[in-house]
This record gives structure tokens, C-alpha cells and sequence, in this order.
């Protein structure tokens, strides 16, 4: 069960990878927020096998789920700014 | 192996799927819309799969729960932010890609 | 600059997230000494609940929920609380921030006086960090106008 865990978590960072080239080449800043947001989704899941891997399941679901709310509310907040110009 | 563990094998196998197919569909896309569709609903289906494989690998715990609480608030939260910045790009001016006359 | 969104969406949303936000917020505080989190982790999505509030409504509807002068009364109430808690375990005869004085105060033994004393603190710091939070956030997107002295000009 311990290399599957570790074969999905390095797949997903692959993917990771594969789509920090839609950050850095977006042309115009809004295919850039959208691959941010795309980014910190794929993080959440790799925060979560590491914490099965180390059988400390109970510390990492607290850590996941802030980053999740945090994923969110700055989606928002960029979305926000560019629409209206500060 | 129990139902338990082959079923949380198989969704999680899933979520690794639909990823797969939202990223390829974000670098392939010609247009910024279509790849906010691919974006949008191919990762909240992906992560809301991977999280119920891994709370069933869990069985009947407290921390099953917690993470059943993450994947409600991720397929509530998703959509909204996706549908805020496609409104932003409309707003501001973001011309879709329609094909061109001549070609038919 | 008043902040409006004409989205009924994103409001309907945030309408039904914020209390949940803040709820999470207040488990963090309470359970720090068990999980990663405490004082300043729960102060600072509290905060984050309060800048969700911000922008998903204008100014002019937000401010009969929280005005600017509640959050400030509300730095200085967390502040109030933790060095209250360490003076007056100097005044019952210990050193400062010793909270096992404390236990003659509220008729328990020592080594739970300390961990009620530890509760109490984390609340202070969580207000702080809460009220702190959202002031930067609201000076530094309204460089420091309200919209009452734009209209006087």
C-alpha cells in the first residue's frame, strides 16, 4: 500500500510540473490565476498522502483544510482587484 | 484485501484519471474559457474522488469525517471561484476564439 | 474605493460559508496544544473570514454587520485579556504568566490551572491577530479615505 501512495503522489507532482508551464507562458494574467488555483488544488491531495505515508493521518487533515480555505478566498480576491482595478 | 481497501483503490485511481485529462486539457486548449472549463470541472470532480478513496481507506473514524467535511467545502467552494473569474475576464474584456470566415 | 459584487452567486456563497469559516477558526484556537494551530493560526482565518465578508458585500452593507470601530475595540479587548492573565498572576504572588497561582482564584489544582491559564492566553492572541488582520487589509485598499469624507469634498 506504501508504494502506491508514493507512485500517486509523484504522479501528481509531474502534473505539477506540467502545468507551472501554463503560469510562466500564459499570455495575460487571467490564465494565470487560473493555473494558481489549479496548483494549490493539486497541493491539497499531495499534503494528504504524505500524511498516510508517516501514519499521522490526524495533524495533516487540519493543515489541508486551511489551505483549502485559503486557496479560495485568494482565487476570490485576485478575481475581485482585476475586475474592478483596486 | 477487503471491499473496503479495493474500493478506495479504485477511486483514487479515478481521481489520478480525471487530473490527468484536466491538466492535458489546460495546456491544450486554444482559448482561455475552454481552459477554465477544463480546469473547473475536471479538478473538483478529481479531488471530491480522491478524497472519498481516502477516507474510505480510513474506515469509521473521526478523521474519515473531517475529510468527508474537506470534499463538501471543495465542490461548494470550486465552481464559485471559477465562475468569479470567468465573470472578471468577460467584464474586462477577453475576446472568446470563434473560427475564422474563410475557413469552413 | 467602495467595494460592490454584483454576483448573486459569490454572495450566496459566502453567506453560507462565512459562520463555518468562523467556527473552524475557533476550533483551531482551542485545540492547539494537540494539533498543529493555536493562537496566531486561528487569529489569522478569522481575519481571512472578515476580508471574505469585505468583498463579497460593499462597504455600506458590511458596515452594519462589523464597523471599523468594533474591530479595533476588539485588538485592544485581545491585548486586555493577556497581560490582565499575567498581572494578576503577579499580584497573587508568583512571577509573571505563572498560572499556577491561579489556582486559588477558581478552586482547582495547579496543573490545570496552568492548562486553563494556556486556554485563556491563546483567546488574547486570536483577537489580536483577528482585529490586526483585517485593518492592514482595509488601509491598505482604501489608502486610509472613507467613503463619509470623499462625499464631504
Amino acid at each position: 500500500m506504501n508504494t502506491f501512495f508514493i507512485a500517486v503522489g509523484l504522479s501528481i507532482c509531474l502534473l505539477t510540473l506540467l502545468v507551472l508551464y501554463r503560469v510562466v507562458f500564459g499570455p495575460g494574467v487571467y490564465n494565470r490565476v487560473a493555473a494558481i488555483s489549479a496548483i494549490g488544488t493539486k497541493t491539497l491531495i499531495v499534503l494528504l498522502i504524505f500524511g498516510f505515508l508517516y501514519n499521522r493521518e490526524d495533524m495533516f487533515i487540519d493543515i489541508s483544510m486551511v489551505y483549502a480555505l485559503l486557496n479560495f478566498i485568494g482565487c476570490i480576491a485576485a478575481a475581485k482587484y482585476l475586475e474592478m482595478g483596486s | 484485501m477487503s471491499v473496503m481497501m479495493a474500493l478506495s483503490i479504485l477511486c483514487i485511481l479515478g481521481g489520478l484519471f480525471f487530473f490527468t485529462t484536466a491538466t492535458i486539457g489546460l495546456l491544450r486548449f486554444p482559448d482561455f474559457f475552454s481552459r477554465l472549463h477544463a480546469t473547473g470541472k475536471g479538478d473538483t470532480l478529481a479531488v471530491s474522488l480522491s478524497l472519498i478513496g481516502l477516507a474510505l481507506y480510513e474506515g469509521f473514524s473521526l478523521a474519515a469525517l473531517k475529510i468527508v467535511f474537506i470534499a463538501v467545502f471543495m465542490l461548494l467552494a470550486q465552481p464559485t471561484a471559477t465562475h468569479a473569474i470567468s465573470k472578471a475576464g468577460i467584464r474586462s474584456g477577453v475576446k472568446p476564439w470563434m473560427k475564422e470566415e474563410g475557413k469552413e | 474605493m467602495i467595494y460592490r459584487s454584483d454576483d448573486i452567486i459569490v454572495k450566496t456563497i459566502s453567506r453560507i460559508l462565512i459562520p463555518f469559516i468562523q467556527l473552524y477558526a475557533l476550533y483551531v484556537i482551542a485545540h492547539g496544544h494537540y494539533s498543529p494551530g493555536g493562537g496566531f493560526q486561528g487569529g489569522v482565518i478569522l481575519g481571512a473570514s472578515l476580508v471574505l465578508l469585505f468583498l463579497t458585500r460593499g462597504y455600506d452593507e458590511a458596515k452594519t454587520r462589523i464597523s471599523e470601530k468594533t474591530v479595533i475595540i476588539f485588538a485592544s479587548l485581545g491585548l486586555l485579556i493577556y497581560s490582565g492573565i499575567g498581572l494578576i498572576c503577579l499580584l497573587l504572588g508568583g512571577n509573571y504568566l505563572d498560572y499556577s497561582k491561579l489556582s486559588v482564584l477558581l478552586h482547582v489544582n495547579p496543573a490545570r490551572a496552568r492548562a486553563l491559564g494556556i486556554l485563556g492566553i491563546e483567546t488574547g492572541v486570536g483577537f489580536a491577530v483577528m482585529a490586526v488582520m483585517f485593518s492592514i487589509f482595509f488601509d491598505i485598499s482604501t489608502g486610509g479615505v472613507l467613503p463619509e469624507d470623499e462625499e464631504e469634498k
